[in-house]
């Protein structure tokens, strides 16, 4: 295989060394325990993949453009949990139910935003101290109640299915979630490769001076990236909550590290200026499948914070470590050149 | 400059020279003023709370049991604080530190569980086992930050959750309780009605003040911090002194996890899930820069006894933890705000030039 071959299947952010390590895995798997391979265990590492990936596009906009967010999760149940209590059990639909999550996830997102951008501040450090303020607002003044009676247009989504295949004595359901989820996919994607505010995430991530100088407004696309995470992870938590058919403040805070790792797994940059939604996908989708994959290989259920932990080590020591050899790269060409001149 | 000025730089070169050395004594001198204003708002911080508290319950908080366990409480966050300073004087974080205390905190408890009745031999041989394996946690973040050349953000998120998993693991998720009785004894020891725990924290902070501000190491560590560029080109080597770094973070946080034990006989691998943000809100109000370069020890004692009578005063007033963190993220935002606030003035203000540049 020549080289130029080579590198468009490892694709531009490692997608295709994902894709490879998930074959691999899979076929791992299926000969460890054939049940591995059935429609139901797909569907059902789907429908575990199905939050983390809207909270991952989050991430992914952060981690683009430099920063990195651990907030996300706190505004996410915040957003879901104050809405079903606000709401209750009145059937309002989710024309009613979506754009009050989104407005508080919004509005908190903006909380984050201006502080970054303004005072350009740290953003591991703000959002840290910005998560434990919302979880703690929504716990000390909100509820701290577990609420198991949700609105009825969420109630019913719980179970509804795109699709049930009867297989042997099982039946595998595909959750109707995947069809909101891969459009949202969709629109991080076009968002992030067609606008220019997309542009300007990655050029903010790759070089803040540089962005400044070629006239991108710095601080009005962090405002709106953070206030859009804000959305995003609102939708998430509501995905979350109508999944689990209750909601629980206590939930969710405390799995940020997952879906930070499955987005730098998926070949997102920590320094910024790289990353991809496809990428982003696939990294979720690896994390999940591990986890299913230590279930079924009947590990201890203790394990997997470590699994989870060592995939992350392992997959950011190859990028050092890559991004090393390619720097020594530049430096030789930089030498070679000096010879020449 | 005036016409005596320049009759003595003609004349007398020895003035000349007095001239520079009272110009740069005075430098040096307004610089320790200056790095004393921001202890000044620390120790006026760390009154005011007392103060304010006092007022509101004097009966109760200025008991002396409760100042006792205020003191007792405080030296196990303090030096995971200043663990967590020292990564962020080199420009990084520690994220892993509380999880590296837990790792000591458990296999003390661990290994007194398996052998109940030891002597003060025995009891010393835990307790450095212990201390060990939480040096090993600091000597696996510093290869990976320092050979391997992970972010610290993301090599210590990766440990952190790895060390924690490896606790769970080892504990299957349960608390451990029992450690050797001397340990106990110990951490329930006073000198002159000090507690030693206290006692052990302050002596620690001193030690790495001197490391920081009377070796090479200290110096070599702000510069890497302050401007890791010129550190290279200096010929400092980034990766010994990232290592050095990450290996004094484990080992406070081995220390820490050694007086978490001797507190309390009990471990588990949650233990202390709240203070990852704690010691980070401790040590940026203890005005460390978490960008690099600066920070003091001094600061963040005092940064650690602010947020304990906080929260002591928290818990008086009948306040949930919950209220307490949302304070302590209140606290760490204004105090980033402020320190940004400050620095851009100093940055924006016109630098006036030095006599020797003047005279070129």
């Amino acid at each position: 295989m020549s080289r130029p071959t080579l590198a468009r299947v490892r694709g531009a952010n490692n997608e295709g060394l994902v894709v490879l390590v998930l074959v691999a895995l899979s076929v791992a798997m299926t000969i460890l325990n054939p049940e591995f391979l059935s429609l139901n265990n797909l569907f059902s590492v789907v429908r575990s993949s199905l939050v983390p990936t809207v909270l991952a596009l989050g991430v992914l906009m952060v981690i683009i453009a430099g920063g990195i967010d651990v907030s996300f999760t706190a505004i996410a149940i915040f957003a879901a949990y104050s809405t079903v209590l606000w709401v209750g059990q009145d059937s309002v639909g989710l024309v009613v139910l979506l754009p009050i999550a989104c407005a508080i996830g919004a509005l908190l997102g903006l909380v984050n935003g201006v502080v970054i951008s303004k005072l350009r501040l740290p953003t591991l450090i703000v959002t840290l101290g910005t998560s434990t303020m919302f979880k703690g607002v929504l716990i000390a003044f909100v509820g701290a109640k577990y609420i198991a009676d949700l609105p009825r247009a969420m109630a019913g989504l719980g179970n509804a299915n795109l699709l049930s295949i009867a297989s042997g004595k099982e039946v595998a359901n595909l959750h109707i979630f995947v069809v909101p989820v891969a459009l949202l996919c969709l629109l991080v994607w076009w968002v992030l490769s067609r606008t220019m505010w997309g542009r300007s995430l990655y050029a903010y991530g790759g070089d803040p001076e540089a962005a400044r100088r070629a006239g991108f407004s710095v601080v009005r696309a962090q405002v709106l990236l953070y206030t859009a995470v804000g959305v995003l992870a609102a939708i998430g938590g509501l995905m979350h909550v109508t999944l689990s058919r209750n909601a629980n403040p206590q939930d969710l805070v405390g799995s940020e590290l997952d879906i930070i790792a499955a987005v730098v797994l998926g070949g997102a940059s920590i320094f910024g200026g790289r990353g991809s939604v496809l990428g982003t996908v696939l990294g979720v989708f690896l994390i999940h499948l591990i986890q299913n994959s230590l279930i079924l290989a009947g590990i201890p259920s203790v394990w997997q914070r470590t699994a989870v932990g060592a995939i992350l080590l392992v997959g950011v020591s190859v990028q050092a470590l890559s991004a090393k050899r390619s720097s020594r790269k530049v430096f030789a060409y930089a030498d070679e050149e000096q010879v020449a001149a | 400059m005036s016409i005596s000025d320049h009759q003595a730089e003609h004349a007398a070169p020895p003035l000349e020279d007095l001239n520079h050395r009272t110009d740069s004594a005075t430098r040096s001198l307004v610089s320790r003023v200056h790095l004393e204003h921001g202890m000044l708002r620390m120790l006026v911080l760390t009154v005011a709370a007392f103060a304010v508290f006092t007022v509101l319950n004097p009966s109760v908080f200025l008991d002396p049991l409760n100042i006792t366990n205020m003191a007792v409480a405080a030296p196990e966050v303090g030096l995971l604080a200043i663990a967590v300073m020292l990564a962020m004087l080199t420009g990084g974080i520690d994220l892993s530190v509380v999880a590296i205390a837990n790792g000591t905190a458990i296999t003390i408890a661990g290994l007194s569980a398996h052998h109940p009745h030891v002597g003060g031999a025995g009891t010393l041989l835990i307790v450095v086992a212990g201390f060990l394996v939480g040096l090993l946690g600091g000597v696996i973040n510093g290869l990976l930050i320092s050979r391997v050349g992970i972010t610290p953000i993301l090599a210590t998120l990766g440990t952190m959750q790895v060390f924690n998993g490896l606790a769970i693991v080892y504990t299957g998720g349960k608390t451990l309780y029992g450690v050797p009785a001397q340990l106990t004894t110990f951490g329930q020891g006073t000198v002159a009605r000090v507690p030693l725990l206290f006692l052990v924290f302050l002596l620690t902070a001193v030690a790495v003040a001197i490391v920081l501000n009377r070796t090479p190491l200290g110096f070599k560590l702000m510069l890497q911090g302050a401007n890791g560029t010129a550190a290279r080109y200096s010929g400092i080597r980034p990766t010994r002194v990232l290592m050095a770094t990450y290996l004094m973070s484990g080992a406070l946080s081995a220390l820490a996890g050694i007086l978490i034990v001797a507190r309390n006989p009990t471990a588990s691998a949650d233990y202390g899930s709240s203070y990852v943000l704690l010691v980070i809100v401790i040590a940026i109000l203890g005005g460390t820069n978490p960008s690099g370069g600066f920070g003091t020890v001094a600061g963040v004692v005092l940064a650690t006894v602010t947020l304990q009578i906080v929260q002591t005063g928290f818990n008086i007033m009948r306040l949930s933890n919950y209220e307490y963190a949302i304070a302590q993220g209140l606290i760490l935002i204004v105090t980033l705000v402020i320190d940004q606030m400050s620095r851009r003035r100093q940055a924006t203000r016109p630098r006036k030039p030095s006599p020797q540049e003047a005279a070129q």
